[in-house]
């Protein structure tokens, strides 16, 4: 399980929380960050596995945030989470079809949801 | 009989006269007649002298001024009769009107005379009913108006008013008259009207007001006045006169307008409010989800509880902060904190602003007085420019928002700046952003009513809103407010 990381970015404390305290129980190691500019200087020194990127944040909105991701760190999976948009909305479905993120989630979302997005990024607990 | 040059002199004199003259003698006959007579009545000397009043006046002339009658007092009572009108028709001859005297003649050859004076007032008395119809067509115009038109002695006592005074308030004009117009008024708005008339005494000044005046049934009717002074000719003050009109329907108007454009603010918040409610929703949901899956951890209840409680108590602030909102409300001016009511109104919009790359920069002085105003109704002139910010900044910006007293040795206002650095408003369209129904915004949009409704509050609180913009560069709204007395 060493080296397991996911980075999640939410400028909600509790949903940071709430997300971490979900990867934590599959054994995931978290790093979580509040703005996308605190999301891009964990970036620059570490190097997770997997990213659960909010939409709306307060200093950028989270799907520009996912593209410069995407150009500095194109191997990493995105899994982007709003409470703003649903699966169904347009911008939502481009970005997914553009392969810039591997999935969607809208609040409030069950914990499942999360766990099978770790699950299908990370080896199986007791693999390595 | 040989004519002297004095007698001539005279003859001459009476004969050219602008006034009839006829003498009749003590048995009713003509024995004199001037000129202007004959020339009046188209009549031949020879067909008035010696003749009775009978065979000189028509009938109806006779009939209606009893002309022998009175001739015949004169004679006996040696007194004379003053002036009197007669209206004078006779085939053939313009219609005429004359004002007429009889005169005793005492001693002339032996024998007693009466003098008919008759002057023609026809012109005169033309003008007179010209006047006359004048005065009654003002009259009804006072009269048929739909506002009260009342008229006041130079303090404010009634005097009367027309018959709107009486629909509108119940009480005719003389239950009024005599009595002082802010008796009319609630106590609260008295004291500002004694003021105002006060004013309006002064030379060329119109004041206006509105006050609610309480009708003969109890009801209390929003009326706006305007009062102006009627002077003299030498320009002394003769009194003051008061168009007073009905505002119910207009408030009524009003508050229906408002509302809508409240609605309609409201759809510009949806988007922003789903938004923040699915984060506490979604915090909830996950920790109640996260307990379930290890309910024997209970350090971990404790936590989830508390992040439960926590998001749910987010969302019933962020649907009461909405309906408070959403809610008509009645009218209703108490002392109001300007900056408690901009904080109240970001707490609605402010994750939105934030959600869009808006940073909001908050100035707002500390010993701002409170001041005389329904909080409502102002935070939705705030809410209204702060969207119109949110839409000039669709890439997000700067707001920058200031409350501060106005400068000055006696300021008597307070103000509220809103400046942006966002799209701006074109030249073209500056005389057009306080129209109702202007927009720039797509179909559907919105109203144009956002901005109209801003203006109409202000003022109705005796503020005014300034602008300033340049088209790339933003926009500053500052609205002043005046400080309560």
């Amino acid at each position: 399980m060493q080296g397991l990381k996911a980075l999640v970015i939410d400028d909600e404390v509790d949903m940071c929380w709430a997300l971490e305290r979900v990867l934590q129980g599959e054994g995931i190691k978290t790093h979580s960050a509040h703005t996308a500019e605190g999301a891009l200087a964990i970036l620059k020194r570490d190097s997770p596995q997997l990213a659960f990127v909010d939409i709306k944040l307060p200093d950028m909105d989270g799907i520009e945030l996912a593209r410069l991701i995407k150009a500095s760190n194109p191997s990493l999976p995105m899994v982007l989470i709003s409470g703003y948009y649903y699966g169904d909305d347009p911008v939502i479905k481009k970005g997914l079809e553009e392969g810039l993120y591997v999935g969607f989630i809208s609040k409030p979302f069950e914990v499942n949801e999360i766990r099978s997005y770790a699950r299908r990024f990370f080896p199986k607990e007791g693999s390595l | 009989m040989v004519m002297s040059d004095t007698e001539k002199f005279f003859e001459q004199i009476i004969s050219h006269l602008p006034i009839s003259i006829l003498v009749f003698d003590s048995s009713l006959k003509v024995v004199f007649v001037n000129e202007n007579f004959l020339e009046k009545t188209r009549l031949k000397l020879d067909a008035v002298m010696g003749r009775g009043p009978e065979g000189i006046f028509p009938p109806v002339l006779l009939k209606y001024s009893h002309l022998p009658v009175l001739l015949k007092k004169v004679i006996q009572e040696g007194k004379g009769i003053p002036g009197q009108e007669m209206v004078y028709r006779a085939p053939g001859i313009p219609y005429r009107v004359y004002y007429y005297s009889l005169n005793p003649l005492r001693g002339i050859k032996g024998m007693e005379n009466v003098m008919l004076l008759m002057e023609d007032i026809t012109e005169q008395s033309r003008l007179r009913e010209e006047v006359r119809k004048t005065e009654r067509h003002l009259a009804s115009i006072v009269e048929s108006a739909n506002d009260i038109v009342v008229s006041l002695e130079p303090y404010g006592t009634i005097t009367t008013w027309n018959t709107a005074g009486e629909r509108i308030t119940g009480f005719n004009a003389l239950e009024v008259r005599g009595h002082h117009i802010t008796t009319l008024c609630t106590s609260r708005d008295a004291e500002e009207m004694r003021q105002v008339l006060q004013n309006t005494a002064q030379p060329g000044k119109v004041e206006h007001l509105e006050v609610e005046i309480t009708t003969k049934g109890g009801k209390k009717i929003p009326v706006a006045w305007g009062f102006s002074s009627m002077r003299s000719e030498a320009g002394t003050l003769v009194g003051l006169v008061g168009i007073g009109r009905d505002l119910t329907e207009t408030k009524q108007l009003q508050a229906q307008l408002i509302q809508s454009a409240k609605l309609a603010s409201l759809g510009v918040l949806a988007g922003g409010i789903a938004h923040e409610l699915r984060n506490p929703l979604g915090i909830s949901s996950a920790a109640a989800q996260i307990f379930m899956e290890r309910p024997d951890d209970p350090q971990l209840l404790r936590e989830c509880a508390q992040k439960i409680h926590t998001g749910i108590s987010r969302a019933s602030e962020i649907i009461e902060g909405l309906l408070k909102f959403a809610r008509p409300s009645t009218r209703y001016n108490e002392p109001t904190d300007i900056n408690k009511i901009l904080d109240e109104t970001l707490g609605l919009i402010g994750k939105q602003l934030s959600t869009q790359q808006i940073t909001v920069h908050k100035e707002l002085d500390p010993s701002l007085p409170l001041i005389n105003a329904d909080g409502k109704l102002l935070k939705q002139v705030f809410l209204n420019i702060i969207i119109n910010a949110y839409n000039a900044m669709p890439r997000g910006g700067q707001l920058w928002i200031r409350t501060e007293v106005e400068k000055g040795w006696r300021p008597s206002s307070l103000l509220v700046t809103f400046r942006d650095n966002g799209a701006g408003i074109p030249k073209e369209h500056m005389d057009k952003i306080f129209d109702p129904f202007f927009t720039t915004m797509p179909l559907g949009k919105g109203t144009g009513l956002g901005l109209a409704i801003c203006y109409g509050i202000v003022k109705e609180h005796g503020g005014e809103i300034r602008v300033v913009s340049t088209e790339g560069e933003g926009s500053t709204f500052t609205i002043l407010l005046p400080i309560t007395k």
